[in-house]
């Protein structure tokens, strides 16, 4: 297979900024990056470098001030506002630091909601979130609310919802931010053969123990990014 | 997204419970106060079907003032196009509670008593017959409520009078009616030859408003209502007493509605982060307002059948309380209940709508970044 089919994600002098008061914020300057599919690529650097606004820009949250990002053959930043959320839907998943559960509903719900904004049929989605939190040894935690579950099954639960709409895409920002090391361990293995598997996977962290298992590492310092 | 809908109401359930007893009250407030205009509405329609055939000529002092004899019966009679004329007393029958409960006496000359209470069927028994004096014919709510029925004896101003007639129900003024001669009641209240008003019965080929006009310019000291005047005059009168009772029933319901958006607003600005997630899984912006709208819809719904429950009780419950003393108040009709629904239901969504637009508006990253 040539290389360059193997590009799930091109990003070319993308850039973000925002203006405070009336000074000029770059918080991303033409980033340029090239993710493969199956990657498990690590995005590393200092608080307010970039890291968080690139990651929010792949993730169509933020619009770019410039450049292109084209993932699984859409341009991100030519996708018109309207039809970003089905973007979002069926191209990108995103794992949270803090997990980002809705406290009301069951981990089976949970990650089931991915699935209703794209009209899964609900016998057929509540299959596919029971696979999914059983693949991720949470099998017997479906009905509990995210109150009733640890911190690590909580972001088993969030990857679970990630990995829902079968995304080309995984954005994880500080996933083993607020667990100990044992989880944060269980969740770069579960990373690492989603990766195996194909799942392209970028994730943004401070842990170097996190980086080092990743399959490539970013560094990015004041909105640029160095390989 | 019912279930998700209805797991946010529950989820918070006194806040939820509290602003569905606020929209709840309003409704209660509308179908109280919407019952009592219906029931005016429906007495005066009625009323208005079984006299509006017929010219009223009052004394130019008006009803009260008194001045208007058995004589000028003649005077109206003679007029061309008048077919039939009839003086009427009318009185209080309960003069202690200040006709409060409505009930009224007529003297009527009996040989037009007939005539005079057209269309009004009999129940029972006959009209006034020429002869009678302590005779009397009883509308159906003073029937029920003192238990008569044809061969009864029943005081007036301390007399007693025979049950000769009993009229069928009209849910019109003659159901708390109570007719006895007129020559009677004139000497029962010590009047002379007075009576309130005369009763003009138009020609069929005449039009009653120009007869009205000449029976004014023709009869001095008279002045006439007619039927198409009586009616405008009713209307206006019943008009107010509608937009009174059902503002005040509105104006509840507003400040029911106003509590649902206090709600949404408060629960779409905790759950900004919610909407944020919801936005990053790639809920589109309908999803979020159809959540939020729904929401505060549903509150509406639940509000509105509380309310029209509480309130549909609440009026049984009066109507038979009050049906001991004969009073009827309130008229629970399927217009006010479909009214009463779809006014809880707007309230809810009215108030459900900018809440919903500002949960819709997020921007997604600063919905994630909300604490």
């Amino acid at each position: 297979m040539p290389e360059e089919q193997e590009i799930i994600l091109k990003i070319e002098n993308l850039s973000r900024t925002y203006t405070q008061g009336k000074i000029p914020v770059h918080a991303l300057r033409c980033a340029c990056i090239s993710v493969r599919k199956g990657e498990l690529l690590a995005i590393m650097g200092p608080s307010g470098s970039g890291k968080s606004t690139l990651l929010a820009l792949v993730g169509t949250l933020e619009k770019a001030s410039g450049g292109t990002a084209v993932l699984d053959g859409t341009d991100l930043t030519k996708v018109p506002e309207k039809l970003l959320p089905r973007v979002r839907r069926e191209k990108i998943g995103f794992v949270f630091q803090h997990y980002n559960l809705i406290p009301t509903l069951s981990a089976l719900e949970n990650v089931e909601l991915a699935m209703r904004f794209s009209g899964v049929p609900k016998k057929e989605r509540k299959q596919r979130a029971k696979v999914l939190l059983e693949e991720l040894g949470l099998g017997e935690r479906l009905d509990h609310k995210p109150t009733e579950l640890s911190g690590g099954e909580q972001q088993r639960v969030s990857i679970a919802r990630a990995l829902a709409n079968n995304p080309a895409l995984i954005l994880a920002d500080e996933p083993t931010g607020e667990v100990d090391s044992k989880t944060r361990d269980s969740i770069i293995r579960i990373f690492k053969e989603l990766s195996t598997k194909g799942q392209t996977i970028i994730v943004v962290t401070h842990d170097p123990e996190v980086a080092k298992e990743c399959t490539r590492v970013l560094r990015i310092t004041d909105g640029m990014i160095k390989d | 997204m019912l279930d998700l809908i209805i797991r946010n109401i529950t989820n918070r359930k006194v806040r939820s419970a509290l602003t569905i007893c606020g929209i709840a009250l309003g409704i209660f407030a509308v179908i109280v106060m919407g019952a009592m205009s219906e029931n005016f509405h429906q007495t005066f329609e009625r009323s208005m079907s079984v006299t509006s055939d017929k010219i009223r000529v009052f004394a130019e002092s008006g009803v009260f003032g008194g001045g208007l004899t058995d004589n000028k019966v003649s005077d109206v009679l003679r007029v061309a196009g008048v077919k039939d004329a009839y003086g009427l007393l009318m009185t209080t029958f309960d003069e202690d509670k200040m006709g409060m409960t409505g009930k009224q006496i007529l003297g009527v000359p009996p040989e037009k008593s007939s005539v005079a209470l057209y269309p009004v069927e009999l129940k029972a028994g006959r009209y006034l017959n020429p002869g009678d004096s302590y005779h009397v014919v009883v509308g159906n709510n003073i029937k029920r409520e003192y238990e008569l029925q044809v061969g009864s004896k029943f005081e007036i101003h301390d007399k007693y009078f025979t049950v000769v007639g009993i009229l069928d129900y009209t849910g019109s003024i003659f159901d708390n009616a109570v007719i006895i001669p007129l020559k009677t009641a004139q000497d029962l209240y010590n009047v002379g030859d007075s009576v309130s008003y005369i009763f003009a019965v138009p020609d069929e080929r005449v039009d009653a408003e120009m007869l009205s006009k000449r029976i004014e310019l023709s009869v001095k000291g008279t002045s006439t209502l007619s039927p198409g005047e009586l009616e405008v005059q009713a209307r206006q009168s019943f008009m107010i007493f509608s937009v009174i009772t059902i503002s005040s029933g509105l104006l509840a319901a507003i400040i029911g509605g106003l509590c649902v958006m206090n709600t949404m607003l408060m629960s779409v600005a905790e759950r900004t982060r919610e909407f944020g997630i919801l936005k990053a899984m790639g809920a589109e912006t309908r999803d979020i307002l159809l959540l939020t709208l729904g929401e505060a819809s549903c509150m509406g719904l639940f509000g509105g059948v509380l309310g029209i429950l509480v309130g549909v009780g609440s009026v049984f419950i009066m109507n038979t309380w009050l049906a001991k003393t004969r009073i009827v108040l309130f008229l629970i009709t399927p217009r006010l209940l479909v009214i009463a629904m779809l006014f809880a239901l707007l309230i809810g969504a009215l108030s459900g709508l900018y809440p919903a637009y500002r949960a819709s508006k997020m921007s997604p990253m600063e919905a994630l970044k909300h604490a």
